[in-house]
């Protein structure tokens, strides 16, 4: 059977060379993620650092920690899901070989070794490639996270000998795992398949299909479903999960539906689609529905998850900035090096002025015998001031009492700790530790502050305040900007809410770079493949299409238009599967903070969309003109 | 052993239908047939007479709907797959008119292949022997697109021959060959039949081919309407004549 299986690796190798690469930058992705954070977890504090920057470090690397746990968990649903695909298809294009075997005498274990032997294979040649192409990719990958600042400068991720055994492993898992049902439905093939002039695949929604697709469809509704109507203390960072929620589990459903979906779409674009070259290309799509479903899987994953993971960070950040505009009720923002409320309230024509400023602090907890620190980022402001400037009003208790060593807190902030006004704290700040009070629990809310703090904890050395300045009736705004000018610098509150905002989007873009970054490339690489090795079975319906009395080109063409075909509607569940992430952000921030806001990267998917076609339509262009090289009769003629 | 044994294969009352009641069609309708052990059985009909479907259920490829079939002295009509595999490893060759060799696989590979599947070591012996008896000892480490149409699917019978099974079945062997290549397998079949004894059933559209056989059946509209023994190319294709007019 290994003889058998490394036959078929020599012989079918371009084939194989496709299921390789997507095991090997599958391996080298998750490993580099791996390295990264392993390196983040162990971080070390050099000690002697003063505990703010002893703080802001270890906030850093555990940013960095949160960041890449995500990264890693998409690389390896990404690994694990093209794999599968590609490995499920070149199963699905061997049917007649397989068949013949079965003639000749194997049992269906016999078919199942094979195919896992060939697993195994390609599982060990793509990770030990992997592994060395994890090398630059984890240095680059550090690179990445420091440049972006999601990680302190000298951060670095160190080769680690226990990653090639992890890497190993992982490997030939995935690559296992995902010939695992391919190799189980190869099994159930029938001998007599082998017979037939066309074996092309019979059954295609087999059962576990049929279950995969279900359950994960229905898992996803019920999720999102759920996901808003769930319990109401749920903390706002935890909305930004919805993509891995709602559309990981929709991505792997419409997968496994996808050939049921292909003929459904390929009728809906016959009304766009005319002519004998447009009937024919949507011929061809409904007739191979699995070839179809395999070239849409990956470009439905790379749509959803830019589409998911970036609208729903988008609609946070548009819930926040609309957060802003309903709450700070002023006029202008000034930036300025010290507390300068004196100054500004001195000016003719200002009604209101609150400071604040940003502290840094830890939180005790202390449970089952085991203690622990909890860093929080907190706003110091004067609680009249503050309340003059923004439309805030507290949940319980009264900010009124936000004097001596006191809190406001925001259940937002962590849905864990239920806390009641009156409950006291055990604080760390600026090197000393004390209990504070709760004084007031601030309404669920979006853009912070989470913690607002007593001007009584205000750490010495605060150099960087903001003032929002709310003017009089009939104030002169000009000479009232003029004035503030000499104080610092002077922004008007909606120009200083646009900038934090153009801020939030920079972060999310970042973020996305980081997050899916590397994990798209490899999908599209994935997309090329996928393209490819459906190309490399079709010389001979090429052949037979021009023996018909298609001209070549019309045959190039026809596979361009069938790619086409094949791009729109990855695109379309894509976006269905991130429509159902942003959505149940949307309405998850509605009912926690009462807005309505909804935000889409139209410029980023539409080049997405356009990147897509352009590359899928490419290939296939490639493929086809090298496919239809040889004259059509020689291919025809030829058996085998 | 002086009683003749037991047919290889016999096909009791066989009918086989496909679809359901609207759309039923009957491939094949009380089929009484059996195939004495080394004699050579083509069976011949029209288009939709039933000709695969009559070699598919007697090779357990397909399930019968009444009626029973027996290989080698088994029943296989209500057969397990485990059941059927192990038959197919040691009773049952198979030939096809697109020859199904393993692209992958030298000539001699391929003979090997369902010897190895059934787990036993091959004997290099047995296969050169085999392969020489198809007149291609000097072509074993060949692989199938190195090798013409006649010689790859003289490779295929070598590889059915090799587990020396109770029978051959053969679907159109000489459908897309030309007519020398087909001649010589023709040759080649027939002496597998007298020199081995091997029992062959071979399903064609080709008088030349069916009047190599020992006895042609003619089947229409999945019934056997008639047979001919050692009949002349020219019988069998007025026969045949008769049948689709």
């Amino acid at each position: 059977m290994l003889l058998l299986a490394w036959n078929t690796f020599r012989e079918r190798w371009q084939v194989f060379a496709g299921a390789i690469l997507t095991v090997c930058l599958g391996v080298a992705l998750v490993q580099s993620s791996l390295l990264a954070l392993v390196a983040a977890a162990t971080a070390p504090i050099p000690a002697g650092l003063a505990p703010e920057a002893a703080l802001a470090l270890q906030g850093a690397y555990d940013g960095a920690l949160t960041l890449l746990s995500m990264v890693l968990a998409l690389a390896a649903f990404v690994a694990v899901f093209i794999v599968a695909s590609t490995f499920g298809f070149t199963v699905a294009q061997r049917r007649r070989e397989l068949a013949l075997l079965r003639l000749t005498g194997a049992s269906r274990g016999q078919v199942r070794s094979l195919l896992t032997g060939e697993a195994v294979l390609l599982g060990l040649a793509g990770s030990v490639l992997g592994i060395a192409l994890g090398l630059p990719l984890a240095r680059f990958q550090t690179w990445l996270l420091v440049r972006l600042d999601f990680a302190p400068a000298g951060f670095a991720a160190p080769w680690r000998p226990w990653v090639v055994a992890v890497s190993l492993g992982t490997g030939v898992l995935i690559a296992v795992l995902g010939v695992l049902a391919a190799s189980r439905r190869a099994a159930a093939i029938r001998p007599q398949e082998a017979l037939r002039e066309d074996a092309g695949a019979a059954q295609v929604m087999t059962v576990s299909r049929w279950v995969l697709g279900l359950v994960f469809t229905a898992g996803a509704v019920v999720l999102f479903v759920l996901f808003p109507a769930g319990d109401a203390a749920m903390p706002v960072w935890f909305v930004q999960l919805t993509p891995f929620l709602v559309t990981v589990p929709l991505v792997v459903g419409f997968a496994a539906l996808a050939p049921l979906i292909v003929p459904l779409a390929a009728g809906l674009l016959g009304l766009v689609c005319r002519g004998a070259l447009g009937e024919l290309a949507l011929a061809n799509l409904r007739s191979d529905a699995r070839r179809s479903a395999a070239t849409a899987a990956p470009v439905m994953v790379l749509f959803a998850f830019t589409a998911g993971i970036g609208g729903t960070l988008a609609t946070v950040g548009e819930a926040g900035r609309q957060e802003l505009h309903a709450t700070v009720d002023g006029d202008f923002a000034v930036a300025a090096d010290r507390d300068a409320t004196a100054a500004i309230a001195g000016i003719d024509g200002v009604a209101a002025v609150s400071a604040e400023t940003e502290a840094m602090f830890e939180l005790a907890f202390a449970e089952a015998g085991a203690s622990w620190y909890v860093a929080g980022l907190g706003t110091v402001v004067d609680p009249d001031a503050y309340v003059a400037t923004h439309d805030i009003a507290p949940v319980a208790g009264d900010l009124a009492d936000l004097s001596g060593a006191s809190v406001a807190v925001s259940p937002s902030e962590d849905y864990e700790r239920d806390w009641r006004v009156g409950d006291t704290l055990r604080m760390r700040l600026g090197g000393e530790e004390f209990d504070v009070r709760v004084a007031a629990l601030l309404p669920p809310t979006v853009a912070g502050p989470h913690y607002l703090l007593s001007p009584d904890l205000l750490p010495e050395g605060a150099a960087s305040w903001n003032h929002v300045v709310r003017l009089a009736d009939g104030a002169d705004r000009d000479a009232v900007a003029a004035s503030l000018n000499e104080i610092g610098t002077v922004s008007t509150v909606d120009g200083w809410i646009a900038a934090s905002a153009a801020a939030d989007e920079r972060l999310t873009r970042d973020i996305m770079i980081v997050l899916l970054g590397m994990t798209m490339l490899y999908t599209a690489i994935a997309i090329v493949n996928a393209v490819v090795i459906a190309a490399s079975n079709r010389r001979r319906e090429f052949a037979a299409a021009r023996v018909t009395g298609l001209g070549r080109g019309q045959v190039v063409w026809l596979a361009f238009l069938e790619s086409q075909a094949v791009v729109a509607i990855g695109l379309v569940l894509g976006a269905l599967a991130a429509a159902g992430s942003v959505l149940g952000a949307a309405v998850a921030l509605r009912h926690l903070v009462g807005i309505t806001a909804v935000s889409v990267q139209w410029s980023l998917l539409v080049g997405l969309a356009v990147g897509a076609a352009v590359i899928v339509g490419a290939t296939s262009l490639v493929t086809a003109l090298s496919a239809t090289r040889t004259p059509p009769i020689r291919l025809v003629a030829s058996r085998e | 052993m002086n009683e003749s044994p037991p047919a290889p294969v016999e096909l009791a009352g066989v009918t086989r239908v496909y679809g359901s009641r609207g759309t039923a069609v009957r491939a094949l309708d009380d089929v009484h047939i059996a195939f004495p052990a080394g004699s050579w059985t083509a069976v011949m009909g029209p288009s939709g007479s039933g000709k695969s479907t009559l070699l598919h259920c007697a090779a357990g490829l397909e399930r019968v709907t009444s009626g029973s079939v027996r290989i080698a002295g088994n029943d296989i009509t209500g057969a397990s797959d485990a059941e059927l595999t192990r038959l197919r490893r040691t009773e049952i060759g198979f030939a096809f008119q697109t020859f199904n060799l393993i692209g992958s696989l030298t000539a001699e590979q391929n003979v090997a292949m369902p010897l190895r599947l059934a787990g036993r070591r091959p004997e290099r012996a047995d296969v050169h022997e085999v392969l020489a008896a198809v007149g291609l000892a000097d072509r074993r480490r060949h692989r199938p697109r190195e090798l013409s149409g006649g010689q790859q699917q003289r490779v295929a019978i070598a590889r059915a021959m090799v587990t020396r099974p109770a029978v051959l079945f053969a679907d159109e062997p000489t459908g897309a060959l030309d007519t020398k290549a087909a001649r010589d397998v023709l040759h080649l079949m027939r002496r597998m039949v007298d020199e081995r004894g091997q029992t062959t059933i071979m399903v064609t559209h080709d008088p030349a081919a069916a009047a190599s056989a020992d006895r042609v059946v003619f089947l229409r509209d999945g019934r056997i309407t008639d047979r001919l023994d050692r009949p002349s190319t020219r019988e069998v294709a007025a026969r045949l004549a008769d049948l689709e007019a």
